[in-house]
């Protein structure tokens, strides 16, 4: 009986494995924030990260500590200069393109929709559930806040699948998400907007590889910047202001 | 000896957790509990109506769980449908619970899942290591009953069928009226349907499935048609319908469908609701009246005399009247004609004398009578007395246009989704074959053709989905048809955007002297 119960007991501790939820001490959370802002990744896949040290899933070589990585930076979405990336981009590189918004009014997406402004131009397609619902939420958010401090931003989302997206799609895709005024879903003739997206560097072979990325830019001074589309509102508002008011 | 009871204790579990799990490989219909819970996963809704909200984004975004249901990341299969970077971790409970834990392609790793530890990754985001969930994983909250529910489903996520698909079996459903004057057609369309599946049964069914094709009777009325439908499919399972006759009740068994998200194949009816948002369930064989109509603009358009004349449409008044209008008025701005002219009276007050009248006077030279044979001849009749003959093109029209005035021999133009040309000689022997083997009834071949054609793209679709079927999975593979032949009827083609199958017409001239109809044009196809 005393076997059994020593036994039960034994049994539950292992159920219950490390207690989740039980309060760090204040050095081990410290610590935890530190280990947690490293990023490892593999010298021959710079795209396999990794939270912690190990292999490569891919080649089995020893992850190491990446350089780089957005999430060693101060803030978890810096603005990225040209010196440390190469990413350098202007308003000259935007195409006139033909295209539509979501009412299926046609527009020139340069002159229409970027010149003499600050935008946010995000990537979306209206069957992506996995990272479209939260990125379009994230926006929907960013408006109202811009709005309420009286900062004059325009979003753009432009739909990286264009044959299936037609106007009415997007049109019933910004009404689930209560898509404001001064913000235009953006969808075309294949071909335009394929050229469109090559030309802002988010081209990519397969819809479901698009990146969650969000580039941010103003005509007037001709800064550009991108920023990771899943990061937190109040991050892309920080961001997105810098951007309006750099000089 | 503490060790070792351990140990034993331990593998016992392992034992009892691998055993479970195969008790539930084939899990056909869902307990109360496990319903409710799957209607929270795959819509984020509670069938109890309490709120069930998703907090984003370092829980600084409220939003209904409607907008980020579990299954739009993770899947209806809970496999996860990876998307920019971000790889939703695969739900199947076996995984997740796996007695030595988890180890994730990214390099999280945590023990194994119990119920308590996915209460607190779906409410507090993080998973049974104390590890933080990636931010893209909403939190949640929803109530104490919400939650055992939503866990009931959680341990079945890809392990049940959508309802009316059991292991060896597929129920189908084909419905119509058996009373009244559609009666015959209905009951021919069942014949078709029923001996089609019979067939494919005799001859193994599909993947190790049998089918099974259940009639259910309509009512009168559409509301009771619908009351009818609902109570029905409360009861009873059905995996997709095929060929029904419900000529009449569109408005209310179309949005019962998308309710409960039951495919349906070739209805039979003039209107297939094209505009607007798209009943994503509902598959049409072929084009109703609006694109007939669109196809008369678009020969009209093809033929040198006819290309420069004004158009006047005819019609009483009605709210289909008016979206094939809409049709006609997009389709002439596309095809370079004038904004048509629109004459509508009211039904059973058509005044000809006073239609021709005003049509003359607009100098409109092609006229489209979108409200049948009956008017449209007394307008003709009209016309004739003062010795003008406009091109007429007449929908819905049948053998009485013979008796138009002989003046308009040859400028009669009539509109038919299908003809003889589109049946090959081996849709034709299938088809005879299938109807003297099963003594298919004599009457109605029309309905027969589209009953026999909705029922084969429906196998079809279900020979691509493959043994893993599911009605998401049918949706898609019917959406992946293209230029498809029944051999019976034109091509079909749907897409995400797309749900008739062959858009567009033949036209057809009416010859008043030889009463006989003369192609006009070949297949019009109209996008």
């Amino acid at each position: 009986m005393k076997l059994l119960s020593i036994a039960l007991a034994f049994g539950l501790i292992c159920a219950l494995g490390p207690m989740p939820g039980v309060p760090l001490t204040q050095a081990q959370s410290r610590q935890k924030v530190a280990r947690k802002n490293l990023r490892y990744s593999c010298p021959m896949h710079p795209d396999v990260m990794s939270s912690r040290p190990g292999k490569c899933p891919r080649c089995g070589m020893a992850l190491r500590v990446a350089r780089n990585s957005p999430a060693t930076s101060p803030t978890s979405v810096p603005v990225i200069k040209d010196t440390e990336d190469p990413f350098s981009f202007s308003s000259s590189q935007i195409p006139d393109s033909k295209v539509m918004d979501q009412n299926g009014k046609p527009l020139s997406f340069y002159s229409d929709l970027i010149k003499n402004k600050t935008v946010a131009i995000n990537f979306i397609f209206t069957t992506c559930t996995t990272i479209c619902p939260p990125l379009t939420a994230t926006f929907r958010r960013v408006q109202q806040e811009l709005r309420k401090t009286g900062q004059n931003v325009h979003l753009i989302s432009v739909s990286v699948d264009p044959s299936i997206d037609t106007p009415e799609r997007l049109h019933d895709f910004a009404a689930k998400f209560n898509a404001g005024p001064g913000w235009t879903f953006v969808t075309g003739e294949k071909s335009e907007i394929d050229g469109l997206l090559k030309a802002l560097g988010v081209a990519v072979a397969d819809k479901n590889d698009h990146t969650p990325l969000i580039l941010i830019g103003n005509d007037l001074t001709g800064f550009w910047t991108r920023s990771y589309g899943l990061s937190s509102p109040a991050t892309l508002i920080k961001t997105i202001t810098d951007v309006a008011s750099h000089k | 000896m503490l060790l070792f009871i351990g140990f034993v204790l331990v593998m016992s579990c392992v034992c009892f957790s691998r055993f479970g799990s195969m008790v539930v490989t084939a899990q056909n219909s869902l307990a109360a509990s496990e319903s409710r819970g799957k209607q929270i996963y795959i819509r984020g809704t509670s069938p109890s109506g309490k709120s069930v909200l998703a907090y984003f984004g370092d829980s600084s975004l409220e939003l209904p769980g409607s907008s980020m249901p579990c299954a739009n990341c993770h899947g209806l299969d809970g496999h996860g449908k990876p998307e920019g970077g971000v790889t939703p971790t695969n739900l199947a409970w076996d995984a997740l619970t796996k007695p030595y834990g988890v180890s994730h392609p990214n390099g999280r790793r945590h023990p194994p899942y119990t119920e308590r530890a996915m209460e607190l990754a779906i409410t507090r985001g993080i998973d049974p290591g104390g590890n933080k969930l990636l931010s893209v994983m909403p939190r949640y909250t929803l109530s104490v009953e919400d939650m055992a529910d939503l866990m009931a489903y959680l341990k079945l996520v890809g392990k049940d069928f959508d309802p009316g698909i059991t292991e060896g079996k597929i129920v189908l459903g084909t419905a119509g009226p058996t009373k009244g004057p559609l009666a015959d057609m209905s009951q021919a369309s069942r014949a078709v349907t029923t001996a089609f599946f019979d067939e494919l049964n005799s001859q193994g069914g599909i993947y190790n499935r049998r089918f099974e094709v259940k009639f259910i009777e309509t009512a009168e009325t559409p509301a009771a048609t619908r009351a009818a439908m609902d109570r029905w499919l409360s009861d009873d399972e059905i995996f997709a319908f095929s060929g029904i006759v419900i000529a009449g009740s569109e408005k209310d068994l179309l949005p019962l469908m998308a309710e409960r998200g039951i495919p349906l194949i070739g209805p039979l009816t003039l209107y297939p609701e094209t505009g607007g948002q798209l009943n994503r369930q509902v598959f049409y064989l072929l084009s109703g009246i609006e694109g007939q109509a669109r196809a008369f603009v678009e020969f009209a358009a093809s033929k040198a005399e006819l290309k420069n004349q004004s158009i006047a449409v005819v019609f009483n008044q009605g709210e289909r009247s008016s979206s094939v209008l809409q049709a006609i008025n997009e389709q002439s701005k596309k095809d370079g004609f004038a904004t048509p002219r629109a004459f509508d009276y009211l039904a059973g007050q058509f005044d000809p004398a006073f239609t021709v009248r005003q049509l003359k006077a607009a100098n409109c030279n092609l006229v489209f009578f979108l409200s049948g044979g009956k008017d449209a001849l007394s307008f003709m009749a009209e016309a004739a007395k003062i010795d003008w003959y406009p091109s007429t093109f007449v929908v819905g029209a049948s053998s009485e246009i013979f008796g138009a005035p002989f003046g308009f021999s040859e400028k009669i133009f009539l509109s038919f989704p299908t003809s003889p040309a589109d049946q090959s000689p081996e849709g034709v022997r299938e088809f005879s074959a299938l109807a003297e083997k099963y003594k298919l009834p004599k009457q109605h071949l029309a309905t027969q053709i589209s009953a026999f054609s909705s029922a084969k793209i429906l196998a079809e679709a279900i020979r691509r989905v493959g043994k893993d079927l599911s009605r998401e999975k049918l949706i898609q593979a019917l959406e992946g048809l293209y230029q498809y032949q029944t051999g019976l009827t034109p091509a079909i083609t749907y897409g995400p955007n797309r749900r008739i199958g062959a858009i567009g017409a033949y036209i057809i001239k009416v010859d008043l002297k030889e009463k006989q109809f003369l192609p006009a044009g070949g297949w019009i196809s109209v996008n």
